[in-house]
């Protein structure tokens, strides 16, 4: 037993964090973040360029081939942001989606891309009736000899106004609610017939898109026919999951560290309010939801590396990581009062992050149910 | 980062050995009460025997030193020993000695070599149990706050007070304790710490009628009593850690106690209840089919798996001699707070099964009826929850001006 980061991923951490706080200030990240002030692009590139993009990805695909662990290290630093993306939705989640269930022409057509940045490549799965099952998948793909054509209309989509491409879930047409029916289609964002709305208010970068006659051919389709994309879906959201939860760990981890700060800092009453243990109550309960989510997500990651089944690991970790980031930002909010609303402080990027992520690739429900499945209750 | 602990060859050649050695040792006609309360002195007699073999070969105490009567083991080896104990449903030492676990611990850091050598062998080898006596009417959460007192004459300290929550049924050789050894001297800086034998004359233990005991780690005590301190002459040699600094020796076993050790078991609780759940049917299908039951059987197996990450990483990080912080008393508040949390789930998955043990109506032989008492009553003894969240505050640096810094444990 070893809960120890190797040296390597000691330095990982160590460049990840000096990069964040150098290219991602608080003040940039609220100019993201804001709608009327037009995004800053510098950081972005700069991130392109670290190379931590491949860190999933095989060299041989032109990524840095590194374990799961290695990218919960890197991926909890950029929760700490928190660093928008489109990382864990490219370089992550569509990544895996192509080596689980792409042909090796797609693979190395789209993995060496993505691993630079230059492709970022969204999974649009989810639609209007929100729900990450394969019979929830309503938008069609009509097969018309090696061509297909795409009719439907994704929602709430995470990093879909940033995308290039989207991979996107299609149930074939005529096809019953059956299994084998849905698969993934690789296209364009900026196709004529795509159109992609900004979902307003306290959501994180979710977006509607609409597909109307929009076409590809076989080389599109994921492993190039419907069948068997969903399953490779899963299989890649079972390795891109506890990769999310670090990313959540680490916005737990960065908001715990501002709460302690604070109640050491802010006087009331004459003293510390540290000091009183009401507000102690806070701190501690966000500390041990910071701790839940933590060792969930890395024990999870750990399964991914050696191997191991990993699905209750999996399922445990999605559940507490989520409740966990929505509880820290909570507690934290309790610790700052009126000062942790104001904007200009930065804790309502992570209060916004928690809950949009609360739901990505699943929500705790979701999870818990699969998680009584995978215990065989 | 690896979750798993390794075995060498060498120690799953020990695994071997143990089995084989629990299997020819370990006396026939063990059984295991719901609660701790209904063992019997011919079972606690037989638990006592098994303590002694285990004592001889050094497996009672395997990793306190062998010079004392330990078995000098690492403590990849003592974690073998307590699985393999575990199979048996038993823990080691095989009875309750809380005040052998915690006083020893305390002793080796603070006794004097004479004092180790007179009384760790009895403690390490298995021929005493001992009781910790702490708590006071006026002292519980502020143990500091105790009020009884050992006064100084000649080569003896004289004792007078009352303890409260101390201890077993079936009595005990050893008792140690924390009075005041000088009523003018600041607080913390006024408590002697002494090893005091049973016998003497003045001491008069009277048990408890309590809803349940438990709550502390290792085998289950039953019963708790009063103990009455009247004028027992104890010599000045059973003072561990000098006059007036009692409080420094106990700083030791309340970091013990309060979980920094770190373990990596099972909650023995929970899986019966999930095997209960798995295998009683109520209209026609298992009860863990039925949707609401999952629900909370997950809340629970989620909250379960949460103290043993909180579990493994203390025992990781004090193997590996990495100083804790707050995680001692994160992970006993996480424990305990499981315990309340399942007690109430326990009701609402099986109705007022969950309260009695009779043997058609209840549920897994008593077991879930012992826990709904022990689930509210278990998140008091050594330090309440509130207790140990004022602690981590502590250690976080919030609550006071000075970060606090963890007991020494070596």
């Amino acid at each position: 037993m070893d809960l120890s980061l190797t040296p390597e991923q000691e330095m990982l951490k160590t460049a990840v964090r000096s990069f964040v706080q150098q290219e991602y200030s608080k003040e940039t990240l609220l100019q993201i973040a804001s709608p009327t002030e037009s995004s800053p692009q510098e950081p972005w590139v700069k991130l392109t360029q670290t190379g931590w993009l491949g860190i999933l990805i095989p060299t041989e695909y032109g990524g840095e081939g590194g374990s799961f662990t290695d990218a919960g290290v890197l991926f909890e630093e950029l929760g700490r942001g928190p660093v928008p993306g489109p990382h864990i939705s490219s370089a992550v989640l569509a990544a895996l989606t192509l080596l689980e269930g792409g042909t090796e022409e797609q693979k190395k057509e789209w993995l060496p891309r993505i691993a630079t940045g230059e492709v970022r490549m969204v999974a649009a799965v989810t639609e209007a009736e929100y729900g990450w099952l394969e019979s929830d998948v309503r938008l069609t793909a009509k097969q018309n000899g090696s061509e297909y054509s795409l009719n439907g209309s994704k929602a709430y989509v995470y990093d879909g106004e940033s995308a290039t491409h989207l991979l996107c879930a299609a149930r074939s047409d005529g096809g019953s609610e059956g299994t084998n029916n849905v698969g993934l289609v690789i296209v364009p964002a900026d196709d004529s017939g795509i159109n992609t709305r900004h979902l307003p208010g306290f959501a994180w970068n979710l977006s509607e898109i609409t597909l109307e006659n929009v076409s590809a051919d076989a080389s599109q389709v994921l492993g190039g026919a419907l069948a068997g994309g969903w399953e490779a879906l899963e299989r890649a959201e079972q390795k891109a999951i506890p990769v999310l939860c670090a990313y959540q760990v680490g916005g737990s981890q960065a908001i715990y560290e501002i709460s302690v700060d604070y109640s050491r800092t802010r006087h009331q009453f004459g003293t510390p309010i540290g000091r009183f243990q009401r507000v102690q109550d806070q701190v501690i309960n966000l500390l041990n939801a910071l701790d839940a989510a933590r060792w969930t997500a890395y024990e999870a990651l750990w399964k991914l590396d050696i191997g191991r089944e990993a699905a209750d690991s999996v399922h445990l970790a999605k559940a507490v990581g989520s409740e966990g980031y929505y509880e820290a930002c909570n507690y934290a909010h309790e610790v700052h009062a009126g000062v942790g609303s104001m904007t200009e402080y930065g804790l309502t990027l992570h209060t916004a992050a928690s809950r949009t992520l609360y739901h990505y690739l699943g929500d705790p429900k979701f999870h818990r149910i699969r998680l009584a499945d995978a215990l065989g209750l | 980062m690896d979750f798993e602990p390794r075995y060498t060859e060498e120690q799953e050649k020990f695994r071997q050995e143990v089995k084989a050695w629990l299997k020819d040792n370990v006396p026939d006609g063990i059984v295991h009460p719901a609660d701790p309360i209904d063992l019997t002195e011919e079972q606690y007699q037989l638990r006592r025997e098994l303590g002694r073999r285990l004592g001889a070969k050094g497996w009672l105490w395997p990793t306190a030193a062998t010079e004392y009567g330990g078995g000098g083991l690492d403590v990849d080896y003592a974690v073998v020993l307590e699985e393999e104990a575990d199979a048996f449903g038993l823990t080691i030492p095989p009875f309750y000695d809380s005040g052998g676990r915690l006083g020893g611990a305390s002793i080796v850091v603070w006794g004097s070599d004479e004092q180790k050598k007179f009384f760790l062998p009895p403690i390490f080898t298995g021929s005493v149990r001992t009781w910790q006596l702490l708590s006071e009417p006026e002292a519980g959460s502020d143990l500091a706050n105790v009020k009884s007192t050992a006064v100084k004459d000649g080569d003896d300290y004289v004792i007078n007070g009352q303890k409260v929550f101390v201890g077993s049924s079936l009595g005990c050789d050893y008792m140690w304790t924390l009075t005041v050894t000088d009523t003018d001297a600041k607080r913390h800086e006024n408590l002697g710490w002494f090893m005091i034998p049973s016998t003497l004359p003045g001491i008069t233990v009277q048990p408890m009628d309590l809803l349940i005991s438990g709550g502390e780690s290792g085998a289950g005590s039953g019963v708790k009593n009063t103990v009455f301190f009247d004028n027992v002459r104890v010599p000045a040699f059973n003072l561990i850690g000098g006059h007036n600094q009692g409080w420094k020796v106990a700083t030791t076993h309340l970091e013990l106690e309060h979980g920094t050790g770190g373990k990596i078991t099972r909650n023995a609780v929970v899986d019966r209840l999930f095997d209960y759940c798995r295998t009683t049917n109520r209209r026609g299908a298992p009860i863990s089919k039925d949707p609401v039951a999952r629900e909370k059987l997950i809340d629970v197996h989620i909250e379960q798996e949460i103290v043993r990450l909180f579990q493994m990483r203390n025992y990781w990080m004090s193997h590996s001699r990495i100083t804790t912080t707050y995680e001692g008393p994160q992970a006993s508040y996480m424990r305990k707070t499981l315990g309340l949390k399942m007690s109430r789930h326990i009701l609402d998955i099986l109705g007022p099964a969950a309260l009695t043990f009779d043997p058609e109506l209840g549920a897994s032989e008593g077991h879930m009826e012992a826990h709904s008492r022990a689930g509210i009553i278990a998140i008091h003894p050594g330090g309440t929850t509130d207790i140990q969240k004022v602690i981590m505050s502590r250690r976080i640096g919030i609550g006071r001006e000075v970060r606090e810094q963890a007991g020494a444990l070596s």
